[in-house]
């Protein structure tokens, strides 16, 4: 667990340095940030605001995935929107039902779009602003009204948040009038944003947009709103990583259309058994693993499967990143995607010494090729282009 | 028949079969189980009849990884690597056909190798599941699922002949990732018919399974009136159907079965939840499908969402050698041709699953039947 909470702190800390929770928390807005290369696609940053509105505490909020606000009458095919915006790396915007920490159902529009690396391409973070839809509104459907009403809710929580820390107990109190004003006892089966609330959740984008560059620009590693390169052959897109993250074993992505062969994917029971962080690894060739006593043979071996395009099983000595070596069981294996032609090479490790089946019945070896299969479906399943056939 | 002849000479003799063959059979299976280190995975009794696991959404992304769906992708790329398939079906292209209804369609030109099939309109039919022989290539049956007493779920690496299971097996001729045939069977027999308890167990399967890439399938219309199996793989996630919105049927029964019919889709499609109970939603079912058998209607099924949820879809009464596939129902559609693949239009899907589809008529007298038999085993 402790290693998953370093990985969503340097999440934004490599990114947009240390400063980045505090200029976020001068936003007024509701909204999450979330991490597409994290195993299980954690939020790594709650607003204030967002947490005011779902009335959970951060603890409970980061490192958990969006689903947790979802509930029983959550329309599924909203749900599937939004996940195939995810998969297609652009925004989507839909009115959602989301639940509060009590269980109490609220209507809001759920405006998210992805933040790119200027220099490679790739998503960064999906933020999610998440302005509540008026009641009174609906009912009225008057667009004068409806920004009278908005406009009030603002006011109010402006208000509560200059208040956070003078005087929480007055704090709770109005939140709490605020809600019981608003309360919808009959959910309705669907809501639509009014043409305010459009506005301010763009408006509000643009806002978390303009800190994040900002930001981005103290480490020097940019991030923008719009993909400004084309991600190179080395890049895995966020739902073939989202997908990957289930996936419980030791293994790497090698993408043999580099000329290094390099990781452009690792497992975070990877980085647990070599001891290395993620970015020490992505980018880098697969020779990491070696040291003084790896057999050269062996190596060659690898080598000639990848050039091959066949699937081998060696028992390698490999290296931690302390220097200490251990045997590592070593499958690898040709992956193709959806057209059809090698994309990867999975590497699974397993460490020779722990060969016990596990409490359900499963041998490392199964656990080896189960992962190999998983990694196949994922990459077949997440590469799949749309309209042309062209390959 | 090829198919009959698999059942019928190799393994399981229909009842009254005092022929050798069941003796034969048995020692067959006994030898696959005990000999081969051959593993089964066991149902625990606590894992879905309980009345609250069947809560919760699809989500937008999935826990770990299941024993279960660690078991079948492990024995199937076992398999793949021991050669026991015709073709490498990751080779095969897939693409999206551009237009609303996002349909899927998948280059498959290892299926020509395939002497099965014979080409129907633009798109595979379905080929004949049994024509392998398990008793010359046992490594074709991967395992098999069972339930058992014990609270939970877990894998034998090796065991004896179960009183009723069900046989994984893998197709030879898949047509995506871990396609398998989940054949249910006693001990000396298949079923002839599908059964409540046969429809439980696959879609207790799905639910272990609990990856929102896998699917079940059942095609009503089997070749030769062979036994009843269902199909299964890892297809891309959501299936062209389930993008579609939905109205309600049927619903507020104490059982929480929850009955929609799709909307906006060419193939008239009905789709069952539950909120509690697995085992009473498959009864109903079972019962449905068996008065759509009597009328002459000819159906799909295709479990997905990790359980969850079942698709019943409609067809025009054919003769049975002219239905499509299940999958091709869900929106997925094969060729073996690439000028084909090529060419494919979302009107020409459009049109070619409205042309199997069962007419509006029809489709309300389903609805009523479907409403009807719900009601009788949601009270």
């Amino acid at each position: 667990m402790d290693s998953k909470l370093r990985l969503i702190q340097q999440s934004l800390n490599t990114r947009y340095s240390e400063w980045i929770r505090e200029a976020l928390d001068d936003l007024p807005d509701n909204f999450t940030i979330t991490d597409p290369s994290i195993s299980g696609h954690p939020i790594v940053f709650a607003s204030r605001g967002f947490l005011k509105m779902s009335r959970y505490s951060r603890e409970e909020v980061i490192g958990q995935n969006g689903k947790i606000f979802q509930g029983p009458k959550t329309n599924p095919r909203t749900v599937m929107e939004i996940r195939e915006a995810i998969r297609e790396e652009r925004g989507v915007e839909v009115s959602l039902l989301n639940y509060r920490k009590d269980g109490t159902p609220f209507w809001m529009l759920f405006h998210m779009r992805p933040v790119f690396g200027k220099e490679d391409g790739r998503v960064i973070h999906f933020v999610a602003v998440q302005v509540p839809i008026s009641t009174k509104q609906r009912r009225n459907g008057g667009v004068s009204l409806s920004e009278d009403g908005s406009g009030l809710n603002e006011v109010v929580f402006g208000s509560c948040r200059k208040e956070v820390d003078s005087d929480s107990l007055l704090e709770l109190r109005r939140v709490l009038s605020l809600d019981s004003g608003s309360k919808v006892l009959d959910i309705e089966e669907t809501c639509k944003a009014s043409d305010f609330e459009e506005r301010r959740a763009a408006t509000a984008f643009n806002n978390i947009l303009s800190v994040l560059t900002h930001c981005s620009e103290l480490t020097g590693r940019l991030v923008c709103g719009k993909r400004c390169s084309v991600p190179g052959a080395g890049y895995v897109s966020s739902s073939l990583n989202i997908s990957l993250g289930r996936i419980k074993q030791s293994f790497v992505l090698i993408d043999p259309h580099l000329p290094d062969m390099l990781i452009v994917y690792a497992s975070d029971a990877f980085l647990r058994l070599t001891g290395y962080d993620r970015h020490e690894v992505l980018g880098h060739n697969f020779r990491v693993l070696n040291g003084v006593d790896t057999d050269t043979s062996t190596l060659h071996q690898i080598k000639e499967s990848i050039q091959t395009e066949q699937a081998c099983t060696v028992r390698i000595l490999s290296y931690r990143k302390d220097k200490s070596s251990f045997w590592n069981c070593l499958h690898l294996s040709p992956v193709r995607n959806a057209s059809g032609k090698i994309a990867y090479f999975v590497g699974v490790q397993i460490e020779d010494d722990c060969k016990n089946r596990d409490g359900h019945g499963l041998s490392p070896e199964m656990r080896q090729l189960s992962a190999v299969g998983a990694v196949k479906v994922a990459v077949r399943t997440s590469s799949i282009s749309a309209g042309s056939s062209k390959s | 028949m090829v198919t009959m002849k698999w059942l019928e000479d190799n393994s399981f003799p229909v009842k009254n079969g005092k022929c050798e063959q069941l003796i034969h059979s048995h020692s067959f299976l006994q030898e696959i189980f005990t000999d081969t280190n051959f593993p089964m995975y066991c149902f625990g009794s606590q894992s879905i009849e309980e009345d609250n696991s069947f809560e919760g959404l699809s989500c937008i992304a999935e826990e770990e990884q299941s024993i279960l769906d660690a078991v079948l992708l492990s024995q199937w790329e076992d398999r793949m690597r021991k050669g026991c398939f015709r073709y490498d079906v990751t080779a095969s292209e897939i693409k999206a056909i551009a237009g609303k209804m996002k349909f899927l369609s998948q280059l498959n030109e290892g299926q020509i190798t395939g002497h099965l099939s014979k080409p129907e309109g633009n798109t595979l039919r379905e080929w004949d599941p049994f024509a392998f022989d398990c008793m010359r290539q046992p490594e074709e049956l991967l395992f098999c699922v069972s339930s058992s007493k014990k609270a939970k779920s877990e894998l034998i690496p090796s065991a004896s002949v179960p009183d009723s299971a069900i046989l994984v097996i893998i197709n030879v001729t898949p047509v995506e990732y871990g396609h398998v045939f989940l054949v249910p069977c006693t001990t000396n027999r298949l079923y002839q018919f599908l059964d409540p308890r046969s429809v439980e167990l696959v879609t207790r399967v799905a639910a272990e399974i609990n990856n929102c890439s896998f699917r079940v399938f059942y095609d009503c219309c089997r070749p030769n009136r062979s036994n009843v199996y269902f199909q299964a793989c890892y297809f891309p996630d959501p299936l062209p159907v389930e993008f579609r919105p939905v109205d309600t049927v049927y619903s507020g029964g104490r059982r929480g079965i929850h009955i929609c019919s799709v909307i906006d889709y060419p193939i008239k499609t009905l789709s069952f939840q539950t909120t509690h109970n697995l085992k009473i939603m498959a009864a109903a079912i079972c019962e449905i499908c068996s008065h759509l058998e009597e009328k002459n209607v000819q159906y799909n099924l295709m479990i997905t969402d990790s359980g969850k949820k079942i698709l019943l879809f409609l067809q025009r009464s054919f003769a049975a050698s002219n239905a499509i596939s299940a999958w091709e129902c869900g929106g997925y559609f094969l060729f073996r041709c690439r000028y084909e693949f090529d060419q494919v239009t979302e009107d020409a899907m459009l049109k070619r699953l409205s042309s199997f589809s069962l007419d509006d008529d029809n489709f309300e007298a389903v609805k009523q039947l479907c409403c009807s038999i719900a009601s009788k085993f949601d009270s």
